[in-house]
């Protein structure tokens, strides 16, 4: 059954609805669904491994205030709304303390960044999750900001 | 390689990766782990970069195709300059690894690699032409300081020539090395003389 395609997020939620830079992305429609796809993936509630959805939203939010692009951190906040506020832990903390040195000093992200995840509790599979999201998320909130220029140039 | 390069740590010599993290054992791939691993990269089933990133194949099978539609797509920005953008954000990340490969990429499109020996020997000052100069810099600014990139960024590069898609084009080169980059550094390390 066909439903009529909403739009990806990024277009939501940086370009008008009569834009012209909605007409650029749709010439470069690989780039513009891979985008949307990598988003679903990473936010997939039957993700493989331990890395709740919560957690990878809260990276998520963590991530995009210290960019800081606004119109991503209200999004991944407004996802977040349906949880109930986590509890401190040793995971959690490593996770964002993980996704601070990520986003904010990338080669400081060592070998030793990586062991701290690993001693609180998360498996490859997780901590392959966790690098792709961070890093997925600073590819978003640049594109996001490019696309935001754009539409101003319009 | 015209001639190699070795700048401030940097390199356009061939360099190996190894990750810090277990690989998959190809024997054990499922038919889709297979499948991504073979529409990601023809060399991905003996790398270890791939081969650490197949513990994830959905986000591994976007992540390709959105790296390799920026990268290789026809039209628009040229290939050579996408692929100096990508050398500049690796320099400018440390991504050792990133900067040898996309050096020599920009080598081969361009046939030559003074700009990249400036890249590598001071990213803020780099290129041979003010529209170089142009990209070098919009490619720094929105890797360093994306939430402050507006307009005005935009209409220096348009000044240098770049229409609205070539400007996208570059725009997508820089964000998607801000996601390589990270993969890059955060899950393994280079192996010289490789």
């Amino acid at each position: 059954m066909n439903s009529p395609a909403l739009p990806d997020l990024l277009t939501r939620l940086v370009l008008g609805e009569t834009s012209p830079v909605r007409g650029l992305r749709q010439a470069r429609a690989k780039i513009t669904d891979a985008t949307e796809g990598s988003y679903q993936a990473l936010f997939a509630a039957d993700l493989p491994g331990s890395l709740t959805l919560q957690e990878r939203l809260l990276v998520a939010e963590y991530a995009s205030q210290l960019t800081p692009q606004p119109e991503l951190a209200a999004h991944y906040l407004e996802r977040l709304q349906g949880f109930t506020a986590p509890e401190d832990s040793p995971r959690l903390k490593a996770i964002l303390d993980f996704t601070r040195t990520l986003v904010l000093a990338p080669v400081e992200g060592d070998r030793q960044a990586l062991t701290a995840l690993l001693d609180a509790g998360l498996d490859t599979v997780d901590v392959v999750t966790l690098g792709q999201l961070i890093a997925f998320i600073s590819y978003q909130v640049r594109l996001a900001s490019g696309l935001k220029a754009l539409e101003q140039l319009q | 390689m015209s001639e190699p390069l070795d700048i401030q740590g940097f390199t356009n010599r061939s360099l190996g990766w190894k990750s810090w993290l277990p690989t998959l054992d190809l024997a054990q791939a499922n038919p889709e782990q297979v499948a991504v691993l073979e529409e990601s990269h023809p060399q991905a089933k003996v790398s270890e970069y791939y081969l650490t990133l197949i513990h994830q194949p959905e986000v591994l099978r976007q992540r390709s195709l959105a790296f390799n539609a920026i990268m290789y797509a026809p039209g628009g920005l040229s290939r050579a300059e996408r692929e100096l953008a990508s050398a500049v954000v690796s320099r400018v990340n440390q991504c050792v690894f990133c900067a040898s490969v996309h050096a020599q990429r920009f080598e081969q499109l361009a046939k030559r690699n003074d700009v990249i020996a400036q890249v590598f020997s001071d990213p803020q000052t780099a290129g041979t032409t003010s529209r170089e100069r142009a990209i070098v810099r919009f490619a720094i600014d929105l890797t360093l300081a994306p939430g402050e990139v507006g307009a005005g960024a935009l209409r220096v590069l348009r000044e240098e020539g770049l229409g609205d898609g070539e400007i996208l084009d570059l725009v997508h080169a820089i964000a998607i090395f801000a996601w390589a980059n990270r993969l890059m550094l955060n899950l393994g390390e280079p192996v010289w003389g490789a």
